[in-house]
């Protein structure tokens, strides 16, 4: 077997790490096209790992690595490399030297610190000790582990590192210090593929080196990676210009020549393959998605893995960044026997978006937002961007777009199904203001949907879409929206029925441009039921907000209140970052006309037996009702109000809400979590469903988006 | 002798939240943008939530022209005073002297150790610190050509070539409540950094500054010398009453440094638009 693995050939400038010079040096290789910067260890120069930090955020694009050693707490430097990959844009290697015992302990704990893992850091070496640190920080990227050293650590490598620095004294007559190669019987016999470790060599600048000097270490020896070791600008010059392209095309055409398969990416790591699922073929991954997926075993999969309600466990998370990629995506995932989830935002409650061993459709690279007309304000928005993403981008024109409550919501989710916001009652649903879709089919065709063009399609995608494909591109018609008045109240909800009974009335009786949503969690000892009012008014100035807001909080004595004027999308602001909720969601909703007194004491009721934790209500009702029945799916058009129940327990729950059925008008599909079919009955009238039915049959006869709320074929 | 006469300092204190890198970086910049002088960073490694410090630092300080940087304060037991102290140095070479060292004994011994961390008692670990502030002293001390030795309870180095040196004099800021540390600041550090929060009356401010004076006294240092800064919660009122109360914390108390906590950029501009210029104009008058 020829030691040449087809690696791709890479080319690092090896630094002394003295100051601002090492860092202009670095942005100097960065400009030749240099792939990374390896900073070494010399006496009283300066540390290599504050320089690599400082030197990563004067850089935007080449890979940084500091030789260090391991030192007495390896957890520590674990967490430094993943913060120092997170704040680069994963552009970090970690060199290690040292002691074989050392190292190999050392690398056990930093895998584990880095892995994607809820379980504490145990380890009981003879060097190291961990009693139940923390996991974590996961890297941006599999951060590889090379390791430098005297040829004594091969089989280390060979057992534990992504690659081979050999540094034997040895120089041979082109000024190089040959590559090792490293034992490819030390590689199987840990069960490893010889393929996944590179080989790195140093290499001396002379004004006799040529590229045919180097040809040898990377046909004989294995070496793919090659670090010029100089601080002169005028060297690093030369070989970028001179040594690197010539050696490329040796090497290439050597290759051919020998029938020695060049590979774009390495193969994927023992430490990365040991984690994967049955039932997805890994290997087949299209190869434009390969780059950007994420495994289980990747260093990215503690961040996708869960979203905000649900924790979850996927075998793979695709994460397309164009709509042929999404059509690439659901191609490959619809031949895998293992169930199929799409996020936008990663809100999804009835929108699973995450499972337990399939695959993960993330659309959060599909995130752009672009004003099309603005006579007409007209925007186009993907699927993954966050609702707070579109308010801070419609704010300069003085628009908003009525989206949900809550700004990290993704937009994919929501524009397909109905959108229940703060201006709904003056401006409506956020389906309402859709005017077009681009959407990837169940057989990976792209189409485009509105009034004219497939319009039965663009019907069922405003309140059923995910049930149809995947939405890469939204059309919107916005709304001229300036500052409005935001208010909370904390009111004591002891009397529940009539506080809500109230809040009811004042609402129904209010004018459009007021907005409202209520709260009632569990009292807390020794204190009365709280319940929390919410409202928006879109209006500045002081006595039309507060002439709106007085009937609200006026439904139950007011314990507290705040109330601002900001701009809309200061109401929608949102942290950023990933989700990591664990658990499955427990929820029941429906839409109803009116609160009633019989509702409103259910609702007492359901909130005094303790199977809620968390009871919401929002306002409906206003522009949403101005729209026929049958113009979309979402079909609560006479509804006032939509309820939510979040439960600790499935039965316990659904015992109640059943029982309040006959209160109910209908069900907003998107805080649904109840799986019996009777739902889709609650959500759709008959006539409404049979159309769906329809849609799906055609769109999507063998139900490939399923893992939502379902539309089945029959 | 209440006032100790430094120029004032005010800065941030920013959590160091690994899931949104980009964002810590941006509050870093804004803090320099509201003229802050300061810009802070806990330090808790086993803490996994947090990027680690000493990269984050290192990151910010290339990200930023002319804000000086400090931990608040670093976890020594898991940071290595000689390594610290290169890193220190080369932190402040980097950013042309804008770097400063607050410094703790550490207080988490559980957490430490479950990290791989040796475990110290209380007292022990005030000894380990004092030993550990003349391990970074003797490495930062290049006019010594002398190769560097010490044969510590704590630390040992053996035989190491000194340096680099600091592009200036690094302040040692000590985070500290209790007497053997207070009397360990007057001893040897440049700096005095609490957080207000723990400290149950004013008093208790006024009764540490006189410990930490007696013991300068007693190492015939001018208690002038150490500097008093304050990590402080940010305040609601109108900015004036603000600036009024830490004017009066420098005029009667000594303080010279005051770091804002909390991660609000309204917070962060009002303390360096408003609140920081009046203190200045206040005490300037004052004085």
């Amino acid at each position: 077997m020829s030691a040449d693995h087809g690696h791709p050939l890479r080319f690092g400038a090896l630094l002394t790490p003295d100051g601002d010079a090492a860092v202009e040096r670095a942005r100097l290789s960065e400009e030749l096209g240099y792939d990374l910067v390896v900073l070494r260890d010399a006496p009283a120069a300066l540390d290599p790992w504050t320089l690599l930090s400082w030197a990563a955020a004067r850089t935007s694009r080449i890979h940084l690595a500091a030789a260090v050693p391991t030192g007495d707490v390896p957890a520590l430097l674990g967490r430094a490399a993943a913060s120092v990959d997170l704040l680069s844009g994963g552009r970090v290697t970690l060199l290690l030297q040292g002691s074989a015992a050392h190292l190999d302990e050392a690398i056990d704990v930093i895998r584990g610190v880095w892995a994607a893992d809820r379980s504490p850091l145990h380890f009981d070496g003879r060097h190291h000790r961990l009693a139940g640190a923390e996991r974590g920080p996961a890297p941006a990227h599999n951060i590889p582990i090379w390791i430098a050293g005297p040829p004594d650590l091969a089989p280390l490598a060979a057992r534990k590192a992504d690659g081979w620095l050999p540094t034997s004294a040895a120089t041979s007559a082109a000024g190089t210090v040959p590559g090792t190669a490293l034992s490819a019987v030390a590689a199987a016999e840990a069960g490893r593929d010889p393929r996944e470790i590179i080989t790195l060599a140093s290499v001396r600048p002379a004004p006799t080196l040529r590229a045919g000097d180097l040809l040898p270490l990377v046909l004989d020896e294995g070496v793919s990676t090659f670090l010029l070791e100089t601080d002169d600008p005028a060297e690093l010059r030369r070989f970028a210009t001179d040594i690197v392209p010539a050696l490329r095309a040796a090497v290439t055409c050597e290759r051919r020549a020998r029938g020695v398969a060049q590979s774009g990416t390495p193969v994927a790591s023992t430490f990365v393959r040991r984690h994967r699922r049955e039932g997805i073929d890994y290997d087949g991954i299209p190869a434009a998605l390969a780059s950007t997926a994420i495994e289980p075993g990747d260093a990215g999969y503690a961040r996708v893995r869960s979203t905000y309600l649900r924790g979850g466990s996927p075998g793979l998370v695709l994460r397309p960044g164009t709509p042929g990629e999404v059509g690439q995506a659901v191609l490959f995932a619809r031949e895998q026997p293992v169930k199929l989830a799409v996020r936008s935002g990663g809100h999804g409650i009835s929108g699973r978006s995450t499972n337990n061993g399939g695959i993960v459709i993330d659309l959060s690279r599909l995130n752009a937002i672009e004003i099309l007309d603005k006579a007409t304000r007209r925007v186009r928005v993907e699927p993954g961007a966050r609702w707070s993403d579109v308010a801070a981008a419609l704010a300069p024109h003085g628009w908003a777009l009525s989206s949900g409550d809550y700004g990290g919501v993704g937009v994919g989710g929501l524009a397909t199904s109905g959108g229940i916001g703060w201006l709904v009652r003056e401006h409506g649903l956020t389906v309402d203001h859709l005017r077009a879709v681009d959407l990837v089919l169940a057989d990976g065709s792209l189409v485009r949907a509105d009034e004219s063009e497939n319009a039965e399609l663009f019907w069922g995608v405003r309140g059923a879409g995910a049930n149809f494909g995947i939405v890469t591109s939204f059309e919107f018609e916005v709304d001229e929206v300036g500052p409005v008045g935001f208010a909370q109240f904390a009111v004591d909800a002891t009397d529940t029925a009539g506080f809500l009974q109230r809040w009811g009335a004042a609402l129904e009786a209010a004018p459009r441009d007021v907005t409202s949503s209520l709260i009632i969690g569990q009292a807390r000892p020794g204190q009365p039921l709280i319940g929390q009012i919410m409202a928006v008014v879109d209006a500045d100035d002081a006595e039309t907000i507060v002439d709106r807001l007085r009937p609200i909080a006026s439904a139950a004595p007011l314990l507290d209140y705040s109330i601002q004027v900001v701009p809309y999308e200061a109401v929608m602001n949102a942290p950023q970052g990933p989700h990591d909720a664990q658990g499955e969601p427990v929820t029941r909703s429906a839409l109803a006309d009116h609160l009633t007194p019989e509702l409103t004491e259910a609702v007492a009721r359901l909130v005094a037996s303790g199977r809620t934790y968390f009871f919401q209500i929002r306002a409906v009702g206003g522009a949403t009702s101005d729209v026929p029945v049958d113009a979309t799916p979402y079909a609560g058009r006479s509804a006032n109000f939509q309820l939510v129940a979040f439960g600790p327990s499935r039965r316990g729950l659904d015992e109640i809400w059943d029982g309040m059925s006959h209160h109910f008008s209908g069900l907003y599909i998107n805080f649904e979590t109840d799986l019996r079919p009777e739902r889709l009955h609650d959500a759709y009238p008959e006539a409404t469903l049979r159309r769906l039915r329809a849609l799906k049959r055609r769109y999507d006869p063998g139900n490939v988006f399923r893992d939502n709320f379902n539309i089945t074929p029959s | 002798m209440p006032d100790y006469g430094h120029d004032l300092l005010f800065g941030s204190f920013i959590t160091p939240a690994n899931a949104t890198p980009k964002a810590v970086v941006g509050l870093a910049q804004e803090s320099e943008a509201a003229g802050l002088d300061l810009v802070t960073f806990q330090d808790h490694p086993y803490q996994s939530a947090f990027l680690d410090t000493w990269t984050l630092l290192s990151y910010v300080a290339a990200q930023t022209e002319r804000v000086r940087l400090s931990g608040n304060v670093i976890n020594l037991p898991l940071r290595p005073p000689a390594v610290l102290a290169r890193a220190a140095a080369s932190l402040d070479l980097l950013s042309g002297g804008r770097f400063e060292l607050g410094l703790g004994a550490g207080g988490f011994w559980d957490a430490i150790e479950a990290m791989g961390g040796r475990r110290l008692t209380p007292g022990q670990a005030v000894d380990a610190l004092s030993e550990a502030i003349d391990v970074i002293r003797g490495v930062w001390d290049t006019s010594d050509k002398s190769l560097f030795r010490v044969e510590g309870t704590y630390y040992q180095v053996d035989g190491a070539k000194r340096g680099p040196a600091p592009a200036h004099d690094i302040g040692i800021w000590l985070g500290a409540y209790k007497p053997r540390m207070l009397r360990l600041i007057g001893a040897k550090a440049d700096g005095w950094l609490p957080s207000l929060p723990y400290m149950k009356s004013l008093d208790q401010l006024a009764e540490a500054n006189a410990i930490i004076d007696e013991a300068a006294a007693d190492a015939g240092r001018d208690p002038a010398a150490i500097r008093r800064l304050l990590n402080i919660s940010a305040q609601t009122g109108p900015p004036e009453r603000w600036a009024e109360q830490l004017a009066a914390l420098t005029l009667e108390y000594g303080f010279s440094g005051y770091v804002v906590m909390g991660d609000d950029p309204v917070t962060i501009r009002t303390f360096g638009e408003e609140v920081a210029p009046a203190v200045r104009a206040l005490v300037a008058a004052e004085r």
